[in-house]
Formats: C-alpha cells, sequence, structure tokens
C-alpha cells in the first residue's frame, strides 16, 4: 500500500498546480472579470460592485483561490455563460462520450500496434516489416484532423459505410443510462441501435487510434526485437513451448515492458486529439465542448473543460505508473 | 641562370605530429547521416520546401488572399477542367491554393524555428541551473515543469492561446511554452549525468567557474540530445500550428496558413477534393521529411541513441 | 541401442563451418563430456540436436537420432514433445536464462503443465519436490520469488529443477557452472553427478574447463570428447583419456591444469588461439600451435582414427606416421 500513497503524495503539488492553473488562467484574461466569468456587460457600477461582492471577486487572490477549491471541492465547477446551467450537469452528460472515443481509440491503438509491431519484429527484414515501418513513419507524421477528413472521403462519402457525425442515428431514442451509447443501446428497447452506435463510432475511433497505433507499433517492434535475442527465449524453446505461447507468454510480456511507457505519453497525445476528432465528427464530448465554449467565449466552460483535462490526464498517468510496477517485476525490489 | 634558380620540386605538406589523418567530427557525422538514404532523401526534399518557402514571393503565380470570383472552386491542373492558370486548383474563395501553400509554408516553418528557439534557449538556461544548483533550484524548477507537464500539447496550447488570444506571435508562444519542460529535464538529465563524469569533478577542484563549466565543458557534451530533440518538436510544432489554425485559435486570417485552410475546405470533401487531400499532403511531406531527418540525426550522432532497426 | 546417437553432424552459418562432421554417442545412464575452448563448436552441436539452431544456420548430419527415433526427419509438433521432456538443457547464464517476468516456481510449472499434464495438488506437490532435490533451502517460499531476487547458483539450481521436471532420459549441461563462484561450483557439480545416479539419466557436459570434468567420478563408464575448431580431436574414456591423452591438443588441455604446473614459474599454456571463421588452414587445423608439427600435418587433414584425430598421436612409439 505504501508505493501507491506514496506516489498519490507526489501527486499533490501538481495537483494543487493543475488548480492554480485554471484559477489564473481566466483571471489573466485581459478584460472585466464580471464579463468573463458572468457575461453581464455594461452593468451600472452599483450594480457591478454588489455583483463583485457576490462572487468574492474583490477579495484578495489568496481568499480567492480557497474558495474557489472550496467549490471544486463540493463539485461546483462554475456556471456556463451561454446556457446559465451549472458546468457540472452538461460536464457529466459529455465526458462519457469523449471516454467511449478515447477508450476505443486506445483499444484499437493497443491491439492493432502490438500485432503489427509483433508481427514486423518476427518478420524482421521481410516486406511486412518493411510496409509495417513504412506505415508507421508516416502515421506519427501526420496531422490527426487531416486523416479524419480523408477516411470521411473515403468510408462516408465515397463507399457510404459510415456516417459522418452524431454517436447514433438520429431516428433512434436512446435514454442516458451510462452515457456510454454501446451500452446505453443495449440497455435500450430499439432494434438497430446497437449496430448504428458501433458504425458511429467506427470512424471517429479509427482516426483518433491511427496515430498511438503507429507510436505502439514502431516501440513494441524494437522493444521484441531486443527480446527475442534474449537467452531466456532460448531456454524458453529448449523447454518444448509451443510457438505462439514462446512469443506471446514469454516475448511479448518482456517487450510490453517500454511500450507501457510510451503509451502513458500517448494518452496525453489522445485527448489532444479528441478535441481535433470530436471538431471534424461533430462527436458530442467535452473536446468539442470545450472548442465551442473558446469561441462563445464562455470561460467558466472553458476553465473547467481545461481543469478536467489536467486531472484526467494525470489519473491516467498514474494508472501507467502502477500497472509499470506490476508489469516489471524487477521494480518490486528485493534484488540481489 | 645561375644554380640554384634550379627548380626543385616543392616539399610536401609537412605531416602534422601525432599519427594519421583523423576524420574531423563534422565530417563522421556528414558520412553516418548520409549513410542513412531515407534522412539524406528527405533532407534535399525539405530543402526545396524551405527554397520554396523563402522565395514564395517569387515563384507564388498569384497573390495569396487574392479571390477570382469567376473562378471558384477550380480543380488542380492534372483532374479535368484545370487550368494551367491555377497549377493546385482554387479553393472556395477562388485564391490559388499553390500560391496559398506556398506562403503557407512561411508561416508554418517560421512558427516552428521561432517557437523551438523560445523553448530552447530558456530550456537549456533552466536545465543548467536545475543540474548545477541541484538542492535549491532543482525542485522548483522541476514542479514548476510538472505543472506545466500536467496539460498535454494541445491542451496547455488551446490554454495559452485562450487567455493570450489568438494570432501568430500568440501561437509561438503556446507551442514554445508546451515544448519547454522536455528541454528543461533533457538538459537537467544529460548535465546531471556529465557532472558525474571525472573530467568535470577535476575540472571543479582545479577551480572552474560555474558558468564557464556550464557553457565550455557540460553544455557541449549534452548537445547530441538536444538537436535530436529539437528536430522532432520541430515538426510538432508544425502539426500544432496546423491543429490550432484549424480550430481557428492559431494564426488568423488573412494570413495563409495550412490548418486553417483544411477547416475551410471540410465543407467541400464532397465537391472539391483536392481542397482538402492537397494542403493536408503538404502538412504531412513537410512533417514527415523533419522526421526522417531527425531519425537520420539521431542514428548518426549517438548510435546507442537509437532504437533497435 | 544407444540413447543419443549422431553422425556426421555439420552446421553451416553461411561460408563458416561451425561443426564439421562430428560423431557422438551416448549410452543410457552415461556422462558423455564435450571439452574444447570457445569457438571449438561444443555448444552449437547440443543446440543443433534440441533445435535451437536458426537460419542463417543450417544442419545436416546423416543420423540425429534420440531413442532410435530420427530427430532431424520429425515434424517440429512431434519434436516439442521430446524436448524439455525427455531431453532437457540447462544453460551457462541461469539469470538471463530465466524469463525476468515470471516467478520462478512458474517458469517450473509451466513445462509439467505442457509435457505431464499436471494440475492442482499433483502439481504443487511436484514443484515442491524438485525444489527440494535440486537442494534449494527454504524451498516453499522461494517459489514465488523472480530471478532476479535470488543468486547465480539459486538460478542455476531453478534451471536444472526445470530441466529436471519431467526425468529427462538426457540432460545436456551446457556450461553449467561457468559463471558461478568456485564454491558453488564444486556445489552444482556434485548436484549433477547425485542426480545423474539417483535417475539412471544420461548427462552431457560441455565445459571449457577439463577441471571440471576432472571433478567427475572417474568411472570406466563415462565418456569424454575433445573438440577443435569444429571437429572431435579424440575421444575416450574419461580415465584412458586423463591418463594417456593422444592428441597434442588434449595433452595440451591436461598440462594447462594448474595442479600439473606445481613447481613451475609459468603455467603450461597453448599458444596462439582457435582459428576464426577466415583463418583456417588448409592441413590439421592444430598445426599452426602444435609442438609436435610434422610437414605432413601442414599439407593434410587428418581423419578421425581409433578416435583420435593426428597423423602423430601421442606417445609415439613408432617415431613415424600413425598408418592410416
Amino acid at each position: 500500500m505504501t508505493p501507491l500513497l506514496k506516489k498519490l503524495a507526489t501527486l499533490i503539488p501538481t495537483l494543487i498546480g493543475v488548480t492554480l492553473v485554471a484559477f489564473f488562467m481566466i483571471r489573466l484574461i485581459p478584460g472585466d472579470p464580471i464579463e468573463i466569468m458572468v457575461g453581464e456587460r455594461r452593468l451600472d457600477p452599483v450594480a457591478h460592485a454588489a455583483l463583485m461582492a457576490k462572487l468574492g471577486l474583490d477579495q484578495p487572490l489568496v481568499v480567492q483561490y480557497f474558495r474557489y477549491v472550496g467549490e471544486l471541492l463540493q463539485g461546483n465547477l462554475g456556471t456556463s455563460i451561454v446556457t446559465r446551467e451549472p458546468v457540472l450537469g452538461e460536464f457529466l452528460v459529455l465526458f462519457p462520450a469523449t471516454i467511449e472515443l478515447a477508450f476505443a481509440a486506445l483499444l484499437l491503438a493497443v491491439v492493432g500496434g502490438l500485432a503489427l509491431g509483433v508481427a514486423a519484429a518476427l518478420k524482421r527484414g521481410s516486406w511486412l516489416d518493411q510496409a509495417v515501418m513504412a506505415l508507421a513513419t508516416v502515421g506519427n507524421s501526420m496531422p490527426v484532423f487531416w486523416w479524419g477528413l480523408i477516411l470521411i472521403m473515403f468510408f462516408s462519402v465515397g463507399l457510404e459505410w459510415t456516417p459522418v457525425s452524431g454517436r447514433v442515428a438520429i431516428e433512434y431514442d436512446i435514454p442516458f443510462v451510462t452515457g456510454f451509447m454501446l451500452v446505453d443501446t443495449l440497455l435500450s428497447d430499439e432494434p438497430g441501435s446497437w449496430r448504428s452506435a458501433v458504425l458511429h463510432l467506427a470512424l471517429p475511433a479509427t482516426v483518433l487510434g491511427t496515430i498511438p497505433m503507429a507510436v505502439v507499433a514502431r516501440m513494441t517492434r524494437s522493444s521484441m526485437l531486443e527480446v527475442l535475442r534474449e537467452d531466456y527465449m532460448r531456454t524458453a524453446r529448449a523447454k518444448g513451448l509451443p510457438p505462439g505461447r514462446i512469443v506471446v507468454v514469454h516475448g511479448l510480456r518482456n517487450a510490453l515492458i517500454p511500450v507501457l511507457t510510451v503509451l502513458g505519453l500517448q494518452v496525453g497525445g489522445l485527448l489532444g486529439g479528441a478535441v481535433l476528432t470530436e471538431t471534424i465528427f461533430s462527436w458530442p464530448g467535452i473536446g468539442k465542448w470545450l472548442i465551442e465554449a473558446i469561441a462563445r467565449r464562455d470561460y467558466p466552460v472553458v476553465q473547467a473543460g481545461i481543469l478536467v483535462s489536467a486531472l484526467t490526464f494525470i489519473v491516467v498517468n498514474l494508472v501507467v505508473d502502477l500497472l509499470y510496477g506490476v508489469v516489471n517485476p524487477r521494480l518490486r525490489g528485493g534484488g540481489h | 641562370m645561375s644554380a640554384e634558380a634550379t627548380p626543385q620540386p616543392q616539399p610536401s605538406p609537412a605531416r602534422r605530429e601525432g599519427g594519421p589523418d583523423v576524420p574531423s567530427p563534422l565530417g563522421e557525422f556528414a558520412r553516418a547521416f548520409a549513410a542513412n538514404r531515407g534522412a539524406l532523401v528527405a533532407a534535399f526534399v525539405f530543402a526545396a520546401i524551405v527554397v520554396a518557402a523563402v522565395f514564395a514571393p517569387w515563384i507564388a503565380p498569384h497573390d495569396p488572399v487574392q479571390q477570382y470570383r469567376e473562378h471558384l472552386l477550380t480543380p488542380p491542373l492534372w483532374q479535368a477542367g484545370g487550368l494551367a492558370q491555377f497549377p493546385f486548383g482554387t479553393d472556395e474563395l477562388g485564391r490559388c491554393l499553390l500560391s496559398r501553400l506556398l506562403y503557407g509554408a512561411r508561416v508554418s516553418l517560421l512558427i516552428g524555428l521561432a517557437s523551438v528557439l523560445l523553448a530552447l534557449l530558456p530550456g537549456v538556461a533552466l536545465g543548467l541551473v536545475a543540474a548545477f544548483f541541484e538542492r535549491y533550484a532543482s525542485p522548483v524548477i522541476m514542479r514548476a515543469m510538472d505543472i506545466l507537464l500536467a496539460l498535454p500539447g494541445l491542451l496547455l496550447a488551446i490554454c495559452v492561446v485562450t487567455i493570450l488570444g489568438p494570432g501568430l506571435v500568440n501561437t509561438v508562444i503556446a507551442i514554445a511554452v508546451g515544448a519547454l519542460p522536455g528541454y528543461v529535464r533533457l538538459t537537467r538529465g544529460s548535465a546531471l549525468a556529465e557532472l558525474q563524469r571525472d573530467y568535470v569533478v577535476a575540472s571543479r577542484v582545479a577551480g572552474a567557474g560555474t558558468l564557464r563549466l556550464m557553457f565550455d565543458t557540460v553544455l557541449p557534451n549534452c548537445m547530441a540530445p538536444l538537436i535530436v530533440a529539437a528536430t522532432l518538436s520541430f515538426s510538432s510544432a508544425i502539426l500544432e500550428t496546423a491543429a490550432l489554425g484549424f480550430l481557428g485559435l492559431g494564426v488568423q486570417p488573412p494570413l495563409p496558413e495550412w490548418g486553417s485552410m483544411l477547416s475551410a475546405a471540410r465543407d467541400y470533401i464532397e465537391r472539391a477534393p483536392w481542397v482538402v487531400t492537397i494542403p493536408g499532403l503538404t502538412i504531412l511531406v513537410t512533417v514527415l521529411t523533419i522526421n526522417l531527418m531527425g531519425d537520420g540525426l539521431r542514428d548518426a550522432l549517438d548510435p546507442k541513441l537509437r532504437q533497435a532497426a | 541401442m544407444a540413447l543419443l546417437e549422431i553422425r556426421n553432424l555439420r552446421v553451416r552459418f553461411g561460408g563458416f563451418t561451425a561443426v564439421d562432421g562430428v560423431d557422438f554417442s551416448v549410452e543410457p545412464g552415461e556422462l558423455l563430456g564435450i571439452v574444447g575452448e570457445s569457438g571449438s563448436g561444443k555448444s552449437v552441436s547440443m543446440m543443433a540436436l534440441m533445435g535451437l539452431i536458426d537460419a542463417p544456420g543450417v544442419v545436416s548430419a546423416d543420423a540425429l537420432r534420440f531413442d532410435g527415433r530420427d530427430l532431424l526427419a520429425m515434424a517440429p509438433v512431434e519434436r516439442r514433445r521430446i524436448i524439455g521432456r525427455e531431453i532437457a538443457m540447462v544453460f551457462q547464464d541461469a539469470l538471463n536464462s530465466l524469463n525476468p517476468a515470471h516467478r520462478v516456481g512458474d517458469q517450473v510449472r509451466e513445462v509439467l503443465r505442457l509435457h505431464l499434464g499436471l494440475k492442482g495438488a499433483a502439481l504443487e506437490s511436484r514443484v515442491l519436490e524438485l525444489f527440494e532435490q535440486v537442494e534449494i533451502p527454504d524451498a516453499r517460499r522461494r517459489l514465488d520469488a523472480y530471478p532476479h531476487q535470488m543468486s547465480g547458483g539459486m538460478n542455476q539450481r531453478v534451471m536444472i529443477a526445470m530441466a529436471m521436471a519431467c526425468k529427462p532420459r538426457l540432460l545436456i549441461a551446457d556450461e553449467p557452472t561457468t559463471a558461478l563462484d568456485v564454491t558453488i561450483q564444486a556445489q552444482v557439480m556434485a548436484l549433477l553427478q547425485r542426480l545423474q545416479r539417483d535417475q539412471g539419466m544420461a548427462l552431457v557436459l560441455i565445459t571449457h574447463d577439463l577441471a571440471v570434468v576432472a571433478q567427475m567420478a572417474r568411472q570406466a563408464r563415462h565418456r569424454l570428447a575433445v573438440m577443435y575448431a569444429g571437429q572431435v580431436v579424440e575421444q575416450g574414456t574419461l580415465p584412458a583419456l586423463f591418463d594417456a591423452p593422444r592428441h597434442p591438443y588434449t595433452e595440451a588441455l591436461l598440462a594447462a591444469l594448474p595442479e600439473h604446473s606445481r613447481g613451475a614459474t609459468r603455467l603450461n599454456a597453448l599458444p596462439g588461439i582457435v582459428p576464426g571463421r577466415h583463418d583456417r588452414p588448409t592441413g590439421c587445423l592444430l598445426a599452426p600451435r602444435c609442438r609436435y608439427v610434422q610437414p605432413r600435418c601442414v599439407g593434410e587433414r587428418p581423419p578421425l582414427a581409433h578416435d583420435v584425430r593426428c597423423f602423430f598421436p601421442r606417445p609415439n612409439t613408432n617415431n613415424g606416421a600413425h598408418d592410416v
């Protein structure tokens, strides 16, 4: 338990820092604070002063900061200037959509990347290997939003296999249970809706997952090549184990270790990529919400969006860190 | 003629004492780099892009903001309906695509270079300070970097742009802020490793001043990974610039920018696909060539950095 | 019928012949020591037997038979049923030869599950029994350890346990003690000997160190083959080779043992190194280093005759060529 607590302890300064960033972000924007944070313009001085006092904006910054953190801990993310609704409510509806998209993309990246990387390593120097490396290099250099447009052009417009926007076809009315469309469609009694949800998720997840997949494939290949040279692989063969087991249980198991580190870094890219992907596919997640809020100067929403994204990233990195300790037994101490 | 005027053969240039000719580090590096054909081809292509960008005002067939109302959405030269006048066709406002791409290259390359320098110089300085004054400076600097790292790439840039507002200069700042922690960490790591080494300890004991130690002794040995990192962040800067442009948060019209060109093109996927494919391919090729050069640099500068190939 | 019969084994890597037409045979319960410097091809020949030689290596042989069954002609699936079960191998560097991500107990369990189909309580008791058999103290706790948490000697015992798990009829030990401390070396060698006796198992011991072989009991059944640059240069029973070596190389190896240099100011060493890929002599491969070299040795390659590959085997009573 202690290593976990220790890791959490090192996070605290970062968490504080993130809240500081979110806090100051909105106060650094030039202009009238009331206009920025509430959206009211051209108030007469009395009303203005009253509103300042009500929101605590006339207090010293330190006090304001603690008030902000207090509100956060109570789940108050502020009020949207545009909708006049609490930000938290909208956020809870939209967040699962982004999670669903990011998760599907990650799954694709991991499964696809590992498979391609292992195949390339096993058949080093072959056409397969060269093709995988070439695709991985190109995939790494591609703008994700352009890739999305190209795939739309090809699959949605050209072949008409997949829809262009949204999470499920309009004619279905799916009640919100978990927020994950793949789950909610199954729970609803609308036949064909699940298939529709899958088709809607397919293209955005592919777009978002392509670049991480390229990175994972490259890393897996190089890691696997090193592992294949190791003595314990020879021992595994001397034990008469079937080749599949040797590659996966003995080889990949060790090759995964550096890949995991890379994966952690990729998740950050996923968050940024999600913003772009959601914009192209009109996917109703927090990325699209964030961009629209910026355009509409709905600063409380922007602040909340940034804060939540940062927190998600921190949590994911923590999970990767812990997984790393599990996957790499040499970190568990008791070394001779 | 006197006897002394008999021409004597010139003596061969004196060989330097100390052994056979040793190739200079630069020569070694150039050879290693050239051995990687992908990197070499990439370098040539990139050079062509740079030249095209620099000479854009002379090469571009038209003014990038000039709208030709009679020629909206003209296909490129090689397609049916294409015109020699507009080799890559025109966009939805009748602007020459090729010209916009050429001028856009200036914007992207400029932002890329500026953001790398803006992150590299302070980053290296902070990294060196963190390494040399490890006890007091390092924790503070590294915590500050951790805060910056709490927001992944694009989101941090979006955050900065929200505060400062859109535009070219602010895009440079936004990207630089995101790249800064990487340089700080890299420099600090390399410098700390160098500081352990015997020759540095000896210098310090001999009384070498800190500044001199920093710049003359330690820094040159950290150069290799820094150069590779700078190249790779140059390509990421171009991608980020395009992403911000696409979202409308970066370079603003009327400055032509590759990403914002794609944003406007979204509505014309069916009717005029070239408005989407061509600018995107330009971004892809530019970034790809820089990445290939970066890989080549890494392999040539330090084979140990290279991933098993 | 011999348990293991190898005839004319050849292993080539591109243009380089690592193993050049060697013959081995091992009877059930017998010890065969294969001795030679690095580069002699001793490890490669056994790895070829186990099917561990990959491209670009090419393995060929007139016969490669285990228990009468042709290993070369066998389908890979069938071969895998023999390897690890009836023939097992132990390698030199135990720490690197064990999978760092798996617990040592699991690595032994793997063999038992796969080859013997053991499960549950039977599996657990067998694993524990094996660990105790190889003299790992505090066996129950060590089952859950990772290789990096144990010493070299312990890891080597784990490897032996893993190899012995299915009660193999033949165990190949490739430099099992080279990476270990001298005191541990003696313990591991004693363990191998004891296991061989108790299980009636044939043991092929590969080593570059004659002193290790010397530790093995001088039983008449135990045999020794000396290899040099891919060829067998002498073979015979352990006592015979130790007491009356006939090939100059064997003689030199014995002379290099520290106990044979007592009282001398310098250790007896054989000058020169094993010929590499590019400097194989046309005549006898040892000719450049042999103190008894004659003109015939440089011109012709001696065949293996009466278990010696030399035109002028020691002791040279005839003062002339050994009739071939």
